[in-house]
């Protein structure tokens, strides 16, 4: 009963249920614009609600979270700019679809699945977050980092014209990913002595110099052409639509809820490899994949959705972040008096079932500001190219800037910008480059820690996947998808030795 | 077209390039301008790479720093390689490198970009950007100066309240004394509520 | 002549800044955070920073600059102007910039402003360790060499100064380092059982030993905390610790050197009115930190013992770049 009352308080208090609406609302817009994040948000909103109660602060906080993760599919689908990482799948398939004028199709589909992934991630927590939390606890350095060479194998799905083409722009961001002090050991790597080198190359100023500043200059060659107009009228997609993408969203969610669930990993990885998974059960999409398939937006906005909930689930089980936002919020809830960790469920059950409240809440509103005003974000892709352009190359350079108050940001994202404005020119895909920067610490830190703790042998590395049931699942994965779904070494057979190349 | 069956997957010659690279026509038969320099130049970058990634530890251990960083850099070379063998075979598919590549309108907001990036720091946000947004606009949609000045305005002003007064990202002020501004309105705010 | 000009510059330039300083703060304050969002120094100064606020009555408006553990913010911070309008809101780790060689500035360029509060290490194991305090870790270790897993972060990091200690007490100690890349993603590998011993700040561990899925060994501390009043303190284990306690991390707010003194001194007033609110010490005192709160020379001195002992003991257990010596970092005790 108690349960229920907290569950309810949420709906039954006017003021939180507005805190929740317009913490949804900003959310959207915070997620739609490129280098506002919901981490920076959500950190400004703790001293702007120190003096508050905890519960209109937190129902802020999962407002905007949630309003968030969804608003990055925004920009993605109307401008080819992803507005926060996890949409980066989203607009893969998203702005071909802008491209043809059905960019209200795309919203629509993309609102409604995403309000489904977030109530099976939101479900999930409710019902089964301590099982689910055992779970991701016991991956093991090994698993992250098959997991993240899983998420490697991505390439193929994302390289489209030339794999090999892929495979170069997917190492070169996991060397992007590397630049910097090592973390871990504090040696220097790829800095060729340059102090500016030394703290790295920000993963989001590459990703808006590739897809910002390089899709700008991109349009730059036919400024003069109208804008296609978009099309409006059908918004809601047809209940027939979503019936017949509910398998595949089912799945794509739980890929979400798991990988949102896994401390360190959020909806970004979540998304992408939501997409590939996509990519690779769906028989016969109406479109390719990358030609506007609506697989391709259901699956990652599901998984990133999904993911929210996922990230609650070790936060609220045992205090550990499933994510960066979560991290924000037991900060914040320890600000408020709470005490978040594995007692917090048997202390205070209330806050639990408040979070759950919320976010159903907050997922309610996320519909219906993502079905309303509509309008008027298209009006954007329909103004003048003339005007758009200018204003995306200075959004980029304020968000770059703003993502760690640095001007070294603003170059390296026009840097990055100028060689993306080449590698799409000349046909090299982009998508694997950010895929590498994602992955490239997840892989590279657990590959290091799983080697150290197996003492440096490889025979008990191996030895320690084999005995594992979760590493063998995992690398039995990762065996079948490199051996039956990149088929990269028939092709390199064709491509290099077929012609007689040496290759010895 | 060959057709392998999984063809849809690795999509080799399946056209579906266009998310990631509208600008690049597909299917590739022809060498664009510039693009076996292009080739040649990524797969020399990645030669330097693996260098430097054998310099950040050599073949110290499978847990070093530099191990991963080899092994990407390696990866990157030899997919560098093949690509530029492949580009190097293409036939040319002629046309000057500055009309296809590099248009008068990119060069010239490139130069506007490098411009502003050198100043952005001396000189201010605002004052930059103002700058920035009316000469491109200018330049690009060709209308009338009223038009140009504001809509450039009007959307900075609005870019400006957004990040710098709700998000508090601290553009550099560069001659505009902006902390004495906002501190201001913020005394003028507060006197008004009490 | 140059000296009368010179004179007569700074004396300009003194004017200058006191009539500033008069009705300062005349516009909003910056305030740079070492570290990331949701960090211990982010929390705490996002806590602490609004009674300071009022107190002050002016604005401060903080960012996170990261990276080069720490190292940008403190370099911006020390490139801007001492005016009292930057602030650096920073943990112990500059202290070891130099000796770890990631930067030649370290809080000898900077004034404090307030010490707020320093941290507690402990030594925790996970629930399924086969050892329940410090002398039967010790044991294990000599049992099983090569064996146990140890968690740590980059040198200079609390777990390698905690370390650090161990083996100049110990003699080195034959276990695995597990690197990772700070105590909260340490102490999560230590509850799924990828690591098992690790040195963690109190405040981060706290609520895991309370539910059980973390075992205390050893409180690195000559008296016990008040937090967790039944854990031993590893001084009572092993007496030769004693002379290295009490040490701990800290968080404190700094200015360039060179910023007026009545700048320093309406901003330190400030800051510890602020920190004596309620709110502020209860926050601390749950996450398991002993506040602090003092400013002038004492902070300096706190500095000065910290940087002393702390580079010491790096250097002694061999993971320095370069030694204290070169920058003048007396030996303590001499």
């Amino acid at each position: 009963m108690e349960m229920l009352s907290a569950f309810f308080m949420v709906f039954t208090h006017p003021q939180l249920l507005m805190l929740v609406g317009l913490g949804t609302l900003a959310g959207v817009y915070v997620g739609a614009i490129p280098g506002l994040s919901v981490t920076m948000a959500v950190s400004i909103l703790i001293s702007f609600t120190f003096s508050w109660d905890v519960h209109p602060a937190i129902a802020l906080m999962i407002g905007i979270y949630m309003g968030g993760v969804y608003g990055g599919s925004r920009t993605a689908i109307l401008l080819n700019i992803p507005g926060a990482p996890s949409a980066i799948a989203t607009a893969m398939d998203g702005y071909p679809m802008a491209k043809r004028g059905e960019a209200g199709t795309a919203i629509g589909v993309t609102t409604v699945m995403s309000f489904f992934g977030g109530f099976i991630g939101i479900g999930v927590l409710a019902l089964a977050a301590p099982f689910v939390s055992d779970f991701a606890l016991g991956f093991q350095p090994r698993d992250y980092m098959l997991l993240a060479i899983l998420g490697i194998l991505l390439v193929g799905s994302l390289s489209g014209g030339s794999l090999v083409k892929g495979i170069f722009a997917g190492a070169f961001g996991i060397a992007l990913g590397a630049v910097g002090m090592d973390p871990l050991t504090f040696t220097e790597r790829f800095t060729f002595d340059l102090p500016v080198m030394r703290s790295g190359i920000s993963f989001i100023a590459v990703m808006i110099g590739m897809f910002g500043v390089s899709e700008a200059l991109a349009q730059l060659h036919h400024v003069d052409t109208v804008a296609v107009k978009q099309k409006i009228s059908r918004i809601v997609p047809s209940f027939g639509t979503i019936r017949k993408h509910l398998p595949l969203s089912l799945q794509t969610s739980t890929i979400g809820v798991i990988i949102g669930a896994l401390p360190g990993t959020g909806g970004d990885i979540a998304a992408l490899m939501a997409y590939d998974h996509a990519k690779r059960v769906t028989r016969n999409p109406e479109r390719e994949f990358g030609d506007g398939a609506i697989e391709g937006l259901v699956a990652p906005e599901t998984a990133n959705n999904a993911a929210v909930g996922g990230a609650f689930i070790p936060m609220m089980t045992l205090g550990i972040p499933g994510d960066a936002v979560t991290a924000i919020m037991i900060g914040a809830l320890f600000i408020h008096g709470l005490n978040p960790g594995p007692m917090l469920m048997v202390d205070q059950p209330d806050m639990f079932w408040f979070i759950v409240g919320s976010l159903v809440v907050a997922n309610f509103f996320m519909l219906i500001f993502g079905l309303t005003g509509i309008k008027i974000f298209t009006k954007i892709v329909e103004m003048p190219r003339a005007v758009l352009i200018p204003l995306i190359l200075l959004l980029s350079i304020v968000g770059a800037y703003a993502v760690n108050n640095s001007i070294t940001d603003v170059y390296w994202m026009l840097g990055f910008g100028v060689l993306g404005y080449f590698m799409r020119y000349y046909g090299y895909p982009l998508g694997p480059v950010i895929l590498g920067v994602i992955l490239s610490r997840l892989l590279d830190d657990n590959w290091r820690r799983a080697i150290i703790s197996a003492k440096g042998d490889f025979g008990l590395f191996m030895q320690g996947i084999v005995t594992s049931p979760l590493s063998l699942v995992l690398f039995i994965a990762v065996i079948f998808i490199f051996v039956n779904q990149t088929p990269l070494w028939p092709m390199i057979k064709r491509r290099v030795f077929g012609r007689g190349k040496a290759a010895e | 077209m060959t057709s392998t069956p999984t063809a849809s997957q690795t999509a080799s010659e399946a056209p579906d390039v266009a998310a990631v690279a509208p600008a690049a026509p597909r299917p590739q038969m022809k060498r664009k301008p510039g693009e076996a320099v292009f080739a040649l130049l990524v797969a020399l970058a990645s030669a330097g790479l693996m260098w430097s990634a054998y310099d950040i530890s050599g073949f110290e251990s499978l847990s070093a720093p530099g191990t991963v960083p080899m092994v990407t850099a390696f990866a990157m070379f030899v997919a560098a390689v093949i690509t530029a063998a492949q580009t190097l075979r293409l036939p040319a598919m002629g046309g000057s490198f500055l009309r296809e590549v590099l248009p008068l309108n990119v060069v010239l907001m490139a130069l506007l970009l490098l411009a502003y990036g050198f100043a952005l720091k001396p000189l201010g946000f605002l004052p930059t950007s103002a700058i920035f947004l009316i000469a491109a606009i200018k330049l690009l949609a060709k209308r009338s100066w009223g038009f140009t000045v504001l809509v450039s305005l009007a959307s900075l002003i609005g870019i400006y309240f957004v990040f710098r007064v709700v998000f508090t990202v601290l553009m550099p002020a560069g001659i505009v004394p902006e902390g004495e501004m906002i501190q201001f309105f913020r005394n003028l705010l507060s006197k008004g509520q009490s | 002549m140059k000296h009368l000009i010179l004179g007569a510059v700074s004396a300009l330039a003194l004017g200058v800044t006191g009539a500033v300083a008069q009705d300062y703060p005349t516009k909003e304050i910056q305030g740079i955070i070492q570290w990331g969002a949701g960090g211990s120094t982010d929390t705490v100064m996002r806590s602490v920073t609004p009674h300071a606020e009022e107190a002050l009555g002016g604005t401060i408006v903080m960012q996170n600059v990261t990276g080069g553990v720490g190292a940008i913010a403190l370099n911006q911070v020390a490139n801007g102007d001492a005016d009292g309008y930057t602030l650096m809101m920073g943990a112990e780790n500059p202290l070891l910039y130099k000796v770890m060689g990631l930067g030649d500035k370290d809080y000898n360029d900077f004034t404090p402003i307030n010490i707020l509060a320093r941290g507690t290490p402990i030594l925790v194991a996970g629930p399924d360790a086969p050892f329940d305090d410090y002398a039967g870790m010790m044991q294990f270790i000599a049992d099983n060499p090569g064996d146990l897993r140890f968690g740590s972060t980059g040198p200079g990091g609390l777990p390698s100064v905690v370390t650090a200690m161990i083996e100049s007490v110990e003699g080195d100690l034959d276990v695995i380092f597990v690197p990772y890349d700070g105590d909260g993603p340490a102490l999560t590998a230590l509850q799924g059982g990828a690591i098992d011993v690790m040195p963690a700040v109190l405040g981060a561990a706290v609520e895991g030993i309370r539910a059980g899925t973390m075992k205390p060994l050893a409180v690195f501390d000559n008296t016990a905390s008040s937090a967790l009043p039944d854990v031993p303190t590893i001084s009572s284990a092993q007496p030769d610790y004693e002379s290295l306690l009490p040490w701990g991390p800290f968080f404190g707010v700094f200015v360039k050197k060179g910023t007026p003194d009545d700048v320093v001194a309406k901003l330190s007033d400030a800051y510890a009115t602020g920190a004596e609110a309620e709110d502020f010490k209860a926050l601390m005192d749950g996450r398991g930190f002993t506040m602090m709160n003092i400013s002038g020379d004492e902070a300096s001195d706190f500095l000065t013992k910290w940087q002393e002992t702390t580079a010491w003991l790096m250097q002694d257990a061999g993971l320095t770049k370069t030694s204290p010596e070169e920058f003048g970092i007396a030996r303590p005790g001499e």
